[in-house]
């Protein structure tokens, strides 16, 4: 799961960045609205954390540009302003959740999770396909019951097929969103982490559509 | 009782009767116009009957002058040189009335010790009886006229002419002809022109004064309107005056005008400030925030203890300053508004972009929203529309956080009132605190997410309006929150004249 990370105060992106990384996330991290703009509307991202308090381009005018411009990814605002005429602009604008700061860390994963998984129209913070279970909130996967240890890439990967559980998946886009803009992809390496997934939880549990990418196996 | 009454008031008069005056500008323009005007007409008054009585006068004295000629011209001299006058040869009936009114006399007076005695009333007119004009002694050139006043035979001042002639033969002798009148003939007409003139003044004061109170009323009119103008603005029934005043009071209604834009902007401008200062505070909290988040989940190091004493204590200290701000920057928000007018705000736009929000913030507790059929006709409250969110949001935001299932929201138009009532399914406030948490926002529960200080502050918001909150308990067990405020009677849509 790939986020964006919007935030023009340098302790506050670092920290925050840290506590997306650790939850299991890919951060692109930004400090102004124009960066945070073009990002937004170049890259695919799962989830978008933006301050509106930004130098250059202020937060509600890139989120409403977004929106123009046919961009649907889910974004929770950071605002520290706590008038509910702040809230209904920002709702109005097209955010789909507010946080008040100062905010507890773990209520920003909460809301995360939760807009990531609405996004994809899952009801639930766990997310099943037939024997697999994934638990978004404390990033555990069970086959069976059993819990299955995946390292930080797999789990990545795995999430986010999880996530888009009818859709073929394309290597790029797997790459996408598994890495951080400036990290050096090599769509070689996602073979190899749905290589040992397929060890870990099954063989059949991943598809290879021939050209086109992969697709989580829907239990028979 | 009344004359205590009558005593204070007298006391006070030279301070408070003119007082109350000064302040009416139409008294004062009325009391300078009615002072003027009055004054003007009693010196025309003056100076008009003066007018005729020197008119009357001299002709008075032109018609005794005529007289005298008469008399002049009948006299003779007998051969001794004492003077002969034949009545019958005077035509006015009066010589012959006693006490008429109309007298003559002769007298002599000597020039030199050789002459005959003086001797008054030598010859007098009929209408003098017995009676002898006594004239004061004075030498009166030959063919001059003296005039003076004397009293007369009944009391009565007389006019009186005096000539001296002399016998041509007997040069020594002087002889003093006299001719009065009383002087009450003339009186009396200058008395009955006085008496028209001061009542005709009278009607011309008083149709004036009537002009002068009808031209203060029509004057004034402009002032009259500016001031339902003002009213009406103040009130938030228009946005600001108009401009159909008079070129004189117009520049008034601009100047309002610009004073109650300034204040509109003096208000964005302290909303903005109170926004960016908590901008400036709340992000570095948020920074110790997260750092006292990430010290109490990291595993306990070496110094483990004393670190997440440390982070515990941040972490507190940070809830109390965030509380602290939000409380003090509403309070200041609703501070800025209460010198400013109200304006009127539509009330079912707000509640659906409010439930909006909601639905957003709390999609993970999928909440029944139970929504009125939208107001027939544009429904606004008499309040600003951010004040108006944050009321409503609060409101919203509360019954969201403890409600089970489903937030009812009803809305009820009373003559002059709106009230909005939103009804939770939660577990509800014992009625024994329902007023204490109005009052002041305690936070009842700390495991609630949010500052409890939202009913508080839609307290002191709705009664800055003239409204009100009113909690009590819904059929269902959760709370209810009415909130009442006056409806607006102008529409929010409407364009500023």
């Amino acid at each position: 799961m790939r986020i964006l990370l919007v935030e023009d105060e340098p302790t506050l992106n670092a920290q925050l960045t840290t506590a997306l990384e650790t939850a299991g996330y890919v951060v692109d991290a930004c400090n102004n609205g124009r960066t945070a703009w073009a990002l937004g509307d170049l890259e695919a991202f799962d989830a978008v954390v933006l301050d509106l308090g930004l130098p250059e381009m202020d937060g509600l005018t890139v989120l409403k540009r977004w929106r123009a411009a046919g961009k649907s990814m889910p974004v929770l605002i950071l605002t520290a302003r706590d008038s509910w005429h702040e809230k209904v602009a920002g709702i109005d604008a097209g955010a789909d959740d507010y946080l008040t700061k100062p905010f507890h860390t773990e209520e920003l994963l909460a809301r995360l999770r939760g807009l990531i998984r609405r996004a994809s129209g899952h009801a639930s913070p766990v997310l099943t396909c037939g024997p697999i279970e994934l638990d978004t909130r404390s990033s555990r996967v069970t086959l069976d019951g059993q819990h299955i240890p995946l390292t930080s890439h797999e789990y990545k990967v795995l999430a986010y097929l999880m996530h888009h559980p009818n859709a073929v998946v394309s290597r790029t886009e797997l790459t996408e969103h598994i890495y951080a803009q400036d990290f050096d992809r090599d769509s070689n390496t996602i073979e190899v982490f749905v290589g040992r997934l397929r060890k870990k939880l099954g063989l059949n549990c991943i598809e290879t559509v021939r050209g086109l990418g992969y697709r989580l196996a829907t239990p028979t | 009782m009344i004359r205590e009454w009558m005593h204070k008031r007298l006391r006070a008069w030279p301070y408070a009767w003119p007082r109350q005056w000064v302040r009416s500008l139409q008294w004062r323009v009325l009391l300078g116009m009615l002072i003027g005007l009055t004054l003007a007409l009693v010196l025309a008054g003056f100076l008009l009957s003066g007018l005729f009585k020197d008119h009357a006068t001299r002709q008075f004295q032109a018609e005794l002058a005529t007289h005298l000629e008469q008399l002049t011209a009948r006299l003779a001299f007998d051969a001794t040189g004492q003077p002969l006058m034949d009545p019958a040869g005077l035509s006015d009936p009066r010589w012959h009335k006693p006490f008429s009114g109309r007298y003559w006399q002769i007298d002599t007076r000597a020039t030199d010790p050789a002459a005959p005695k003086p001797r008054p009333g030598v010859l007098r007119s009929r209408s003098l009886w017995d009676q002898v004009l006594q004239l004061p002694t004075d030498v009166v050139a030959d063919g001059t006229v003296h005039t003076h006043t004397i009293p007369g035979p009944d009391g009565h001042p007389l006019l009186v002419l005096e000539r001296s002639v002399r016998d041509p033969e007997q040069p020594a002798a002087i002889w003093t002809l006299i001719v009065a009148a009383d002087a009450r003939d003339m009186q009396h007409a200058t008395e009955a022109f006085s008496g028209t003139l001061a009542a005709s003044l009278g009607v011309l004061w008083m149709l004036l004064a009537l002009a002068g109170v009808a031209q203060v009323w029509i004057g004034l009119a402009p002032l009259r309107a500016l001031q339902t103008d003002v009213s009406a603005v103040s009130r938030g029934l228009r946005p600001r005056l108009g401009s159909h005043f008079p070129a004189e009071v117009q520049p008034l209604a601009n100047d309002l005008n610009a004073a109650l834009d300034a204040q509109a902007n003096n208000l964005a401008r302290a909303r903005t400030q109170a926004g960016n200062l908590a901008h400036a505070l709340k992000t570095p909290l948020a920074v110790l925030q997260q750092a006292a988040d990430h010290a109490l989940s990291t595993p306990a190091g070496p110094n483990g203890q004393a670190l997440h004493a440390l982070a515990q204590q941040v972490h507190d200290q940070v809830q109390t300053a965030r509380r602290q701000v939000d409380w003090h920057l509403k309070r200041a928000r609703a501070a800025a508004h209460a010198g400013s007018s109200t304006a009127a705000c539509p009330l079912w736009p707000t509640l659906q972009s409010l439930v909006k929000v909601m639905g957003r913030v709390h999609a993970d507790r999928h909440i029944r929203f139970e929504l009125p059929d939208p107001p027939a006709l544009p429904l606004n409250v008499e309040a600003d529309e951010q004040d108006l969110q944050e009321m409503l949001g609060n409101l919203l935001d509360n019954a969201c956080k403890w409600t089970h299932t489903c937030v009812a929201v009803r809305i009820e138009q009373g003559a002059n009132t709106v009230t909005v009532g939103i009804q939770d399914d939660g577990p509800g406030i014992p009625a024994a605190l329902q007023a204490d948490m109005q009052a002041r926002g305690a936070r009842l529960d700390e495991s609630a997410p949010g500052s409890g200080l939202g009913l508080a502050i839609v307290n002191e918001l709705a009664r800055l309006y003239g409204g009100q909150l009113q909690l009590s308990t819904g059929s269902s067990g959760g709370l209810h929150a009415a909130l009442t405020l006056p409806k607006a009677q102008r529409s929010a849509d409407a364009p500023a004249s």
